[in-house]
């Protein structure tokens, strides 16, 4: 097996698109890193780069001890699964499976029997003599996998390998893929946009935006401890309302009391250094509702989703929109004004710019 | 509204079929004028060649006075030049006092039906009082050869030697009853009567259309129109039989006593578009005989004591089945707009609107293909009788032809190979300028023009073989045929790598990334996914090029025309189709030839079409 590294790794397409920029990873050895970001933030190329498939502009690619950056693909034994399952059509399962192993010249027996050992893990017995087009959609995803996994590589790129299938089979195959991860004990690197899948699948999680790795770290982390505006936004589900204010003083109290003017909230803060324009954040779990003029302010109920367990306000706070995420069933009804209450403990504070505060 | 209501389409389907009734007598109509016409003009030339026969020329006139002495500058010369001869030689032209009386018997010979006009130059000479013609008219009759006004037919009346048109004669026919029926009808009108009240009982009452009633009806209406021009038809002729007899009985009295002993070579001359050989004695009435193979209708004439002949003609009827191209669309089309209907009644509008916007679509394809697929294909199949095909068996040019075209369709593995290689290579570096300046290489000739490409090929192989030994190729028949093959494998592999580059970027990227990672090498890539992948396209390209190849002609009629000869070394299947056709104007030989070529290319279409619906499966 083998850690992954990645140092000031930028890639520039031809026409000048830069997708990654001066990227720091490390990725240890037997860990399931996920890299999670909204589409077009430079994840897939990431995994290019370390399959070989795009060639680095400036930057080094390191897996295990070994410098690959102007290596070819074969010559860094690494398995990759794509978004499609690019299955061979016309080939079977099987041959589709052995294609890896065959074209290394490894012995008929052996290929059978690496190729049954793989089938067998991945519940593809009874589909080996299909064609791709005769199977469905999740075994086609196994049957990939089963060609990733049958030469026994050192590292394994997942590109959004579930991302085409439905929520009931998605589910599953991540449970399975967990389990896959922990009995082989492989070096993964599993990409996604979905920040669900990230949470549950990740030991770690590099958090990707505009070709910047914005923060790595436990779901606990990047969920608690945003590294800054976007990934607090891109966490969660719904995000993180990050709300347009401005902090002042208020003059009311001795200890010079602080409110934060965000729409038409007025969230009393202790806040001593900063002045002016901010951004300040806070989990739709940590917004409540109250009564008119009780809280810190009032907002326009634009839209009620009600989910059983807990119930999603969307509400209008004088022009900036916000997020209140209350258990069970809420008794509000769209088009009325609501009260806005906050836990202020809760608060995560940006400067305009995105970078957290203090 | 998810359907037609009821009432809506018990109207519709009335309507429709009272619409197709009217058609079909409408078609019934123009039919019986088509054939009164043809007699009236028939007649009508009968009755100008008759003038021409028994009347006879002016007396001589006066001696014109003589020409004035023409004086030339110089010499004399020695004799006068003869007077020009006037526009019309009196001796052709007619008497006119005889003319005058000829077309005051026709008015009154017993028997005729139809009213009859003779103009010496302008003048009516039968009803003196009538309009006369305008001198445009008479001109423009000379020019036409007659034509049709107020339900008349006027024909030119030409001079005794047929030459110059010194009058006219018009024919205007008695209407005479059309049918068998009571009051002239015939059993199109009866028939169409029922045909529109079996819809309309159907129709009203929901009455299932599975009985067929009004197909029935509908087909009975065919019959019966039919049996009305018909009808139609044979009275055309019989009638034009009839009046011809009486001219001909008037004609044989009126010849002057030496002609009228040997009367049937002046009778011949009335009968233009009949036959008068001598006869036995008959009946009146006018019968249809098979002579020599041919049907006739034929009338016995008593020209004298004793004398009969017969007068034969071609019957108007034979030629009756092609109104049926009219008359049984216009019959059905009731049935097919009543199953239309009936279609619509139980369809929602939605799937109505698509189906019509589909056959919409289809209508030109379809017609297109009916009158320039079907039709001439079914025309060749008509045309190439059976003995056609043990002749071309025989002849060593027919072999030949397609031992040729066989041994030129060897160039298209060649050409695949290597459009094969080039899509491959562009695909690979196709954002890069070399891959773009190789598709560009290999394209130029595909899309330049074929006659262009090989005119300048023929200047390539004139100017020496592309330096390969000096002879000419195209004119050596060891090889003039190979000469072709190299020029279409320059063409065409052009268009098959832009098949092939089709087929490559409809492989997913994902397949080429899988296989590297995997650690396949280049050439594994290829051979392993590449080419498998493109096994469809290779099977269309392949097919495709070989019935291109054996289709090829261009090249030919443009650069050897089958030559060098005698060998007819580059003479290929469809050159020698060609040749049979328009050198040997041998159609029989042609249609058999373009069959045989036909099931050649069927036999390779079938591969072809078996792939592509396996395709279509797997899509």
């Amino acid at each position: 097996m083998a850690s992954v590294t990645l140092r000031r790794l930028s890639k520039v397409y031809d026409g000048g698109v830069q997708a990654l920029h001066h990227l720091d990873l490390e990725v240890r050895d037997g860990e399931l890193l996920v890299l999670l970001g909204p589409s077009g933030s430079g994840k897939t190329t990431i995994l290019r780069c370390i399959a070989g498939l795009e060639e680095v502009t400036t930057g080094e690619v390191v897996i295990g001890e070994r410098v690959v950056t102007n290596e070819p693909p074969a010559a860094r034994d690494v398995a990759m699964v794509f978004q499609s399952p690019a299955l061979y059509p016309h080939l079977t399962v099987r041959d589709n499976i052995a294609f890896p192993l065959e074209l290394r010249g490894v012995a008929r027996t052996q290929i059978t029997r690496r190729v049954l050992e793989a089938a067998t893990r991945l519940h593809l017995e009874r589909v080996l003599e299909r064609r791709p087009g005769q199977i469905s959609e999740g075994e086609r995803q196994r049957a990939a996998l089963g060609r990733a996994m049958v030469r026994g590589p050192q590292l394994f790129l997942l590109d959004e390998p579930l991302s085409r299938l439905d929520a009931q089979l998605r589910i599953e195959l991540r449970g399975e893929l967990l389990a896959l991860h922990r009995a082989l004990g492989a070096t993964m690197i599993y990409v996604t946009h979905d920040q669900t899948e990230a949470m549950t699948m990740g030991q770690r999680i590099a958090v990707l935006h505009e070709g910047r790795l914005r923060q790595t770290g436990t779901p606990e982390e990047v969920y608690q401890r945003p590294a800054d505006v976007h990934v607090a936004r891109f966490i969660g589900t719904p995000g993180m309302n990050v709300l347009q204010g401005k902090g002042r003083g208020t003059g009311e109290k001795a200890d010079g009391g602080r409110v934060i003017e965000a729409g038409s909230l007025a969230i009393p803060i202790e806040l001593t250094t900063y002045e002016g324009e901010l951004q300040v954040g806070i989990r739709p779990e940590y917004v409540g509702l109250c009564a008119v003029d009780k809280g810190v302010g009032n907002a326009d109920v634009l839209v009620v989703e009600p989910l059983g367990s807990e119930t999603l306000i969307h509400l209008n706070a004088g022009g900036q929109p916000l997020v209140a995420r209350v258990p069970g069933f809420a008794d509000v009804r769209v088009g009325t004004q609501v009260g806005v209450k906050v836990d202020r403990r809760r608060l995560y504070l940006f400067d305009s710019a995105g970078a957290p505060l203090g | 509204m998810s359907a037609l209501a009821p009432r809506a389409w018990a109207a519709g389907a009335a309507g429709a079929a009272a619409i197709a009734a009217a058609l079909t007598l409408g078609v019934v109509r123009v039919a019986q004028r088509h054939y009164e016409r043809a007699f009236a003009f028939r007649i009508a030339h009968t009755t100008a060649a008759y003038i021409a026969t028994v009347t006879p020329p002016p007396p001589p006139p006066p001696p014109p006075p003589a020409p004035p002495r023409s004086r030339t500058r110089g010499r004399r010369v020695p004799a006068p030049l003869p007077a020009a001869p006037p526009p019309t030689s009196p001796a052709r032209s007619y008497d006119l006092p005889s003319l005058l009386t000829q077309a005051h018997a026709l008015e009154t010979l017993p028997g005729w039906s139809s009213n009859v006009e003779v103009y010496s130059g302008t003048a009516p000479l039968v009803a003196a009082t009538a309009a006369a013609l305008s001198p445009d008219e008479l001109s423009n009759l000379a020019a036409t050869g007659g034509h049709w006004r107020d339900g008349t037919a006027l024909v030119p009346l030409t001079d005794r030697d047929g030459q110059d048109v010194v009058g006219a004669v018009a024919v205007q026919p008695r209407s005479m009853p059309h049918g068998p029926l009571p009051g002239g009808f015939g059993f199109s009108f009866p028939a169409a009567v029922i045909a529109v009240a079996a819809a309309s009982v159907i129709a009203f009452r929901q009455h299932s259309l599975r009985r067929g009633g009004y197909v029935g009806a509908a087909l009975l209406l065919a019959v019966a129109s039919y049996v009305d021009v018909r009808a139609a038809a044979r009275q055309s002729t019989d009638r034009w039989l009839f009046d011809t007899r009486r001219l001909l009985q008037e004609a044989a009295k009126r010849l002057p006593p030496p002609r009228a002993r040997n009367p049937i070579p002046d009778l011949a001359g009335i009968v233009r578009d009949g036959d008068i050989v001598a006869g036995e004695p008959g009946e009146s009435a006018a019968r249809r005989v098979r002579v020599d193979g041919e049907r006739r209708a034929v009338v016995a004439v008593l020209i004298g004591p004793q004398r009969w002949i017969e007068l034969r003609s071609a019957p108007a009827e034979i030629e009756a089945p092609r109104w049926l191209i009219g008359l049984l669309p216009a019959a059905l089309l009731g049935p097919f707009a009543i199953i239309g209907l009936r279609w619509a009644e139980r369809t929602p509008v939605r799937r109505r609107r698509e189906t019509a916007i589909a056959w919409g679509f289809l209508a030109p394809a379809t017609v297109h293909l009916v009158l320039f697929t079907a039709g001439p294909a079914l025309y060749a199949l008509y045309l190439a009788t059976l003995a056609n095909f043990p002749a071309l068996a025989r002849d060593p040019l027919t072999w030949n032809a397609f031992l040729n075209s066989a041994t030129y369709a060897l160039y298209v593995p060649v050409s695949i190979g290597l459009a094969l290689a080039a899509a491959v290579a562009i695909h690979r570096y196709r954002a890069h300028w070399s891959g773009r300046l190789l598709r560009a290489a290999f394209l130029l000739p595909y899309v330049a023009s074929v006659v262009a490409v090989a005119l300048l090929w023929q200047a390539i192989y004139r100017a020496g073989s592309l330096g390969l030994g000096r002879a000419d190729w195209l004119s050596n028949p060891r090889t003039a045929l190979a000469a072709l093959m190299l020029m279409s494998l320059w063409v065409h592999a052009g268009g098959q790598m832009l098949v092939f580059l089709a087929g490559l970027q409809s492989i997913p990227q994902s397949c080429f990334d899988a296989a590297r990672v995997d650690g396949a090498s280049a050439w594994q890539t290829f051979r392993r996914v590449t080419l498998p992948m493109l096994r469809p396209v290779t099977w269309l390209v392949s097919l495709t090029g070989v019935l291109g190849a054996l289709q090829m002609f261009t090249l030919v009629a443009v650069l050897t025309q089958g030559g060098p000869f005698p060998l007819h070394a580059t003479d290929v299947a469809v050159h020698r189709i060609y040749r049979t056709a328009v050198g040997a104007q041998a159609w029989g030989m042609t249609s058999a030839l373009a069959l045989i070529l036909a099931v050649i290319l069927l036999l390779f279409r079938w591969p072809q079409l078996q792939v592509l619906r396996r395709e279509a499966r797997r899509a």
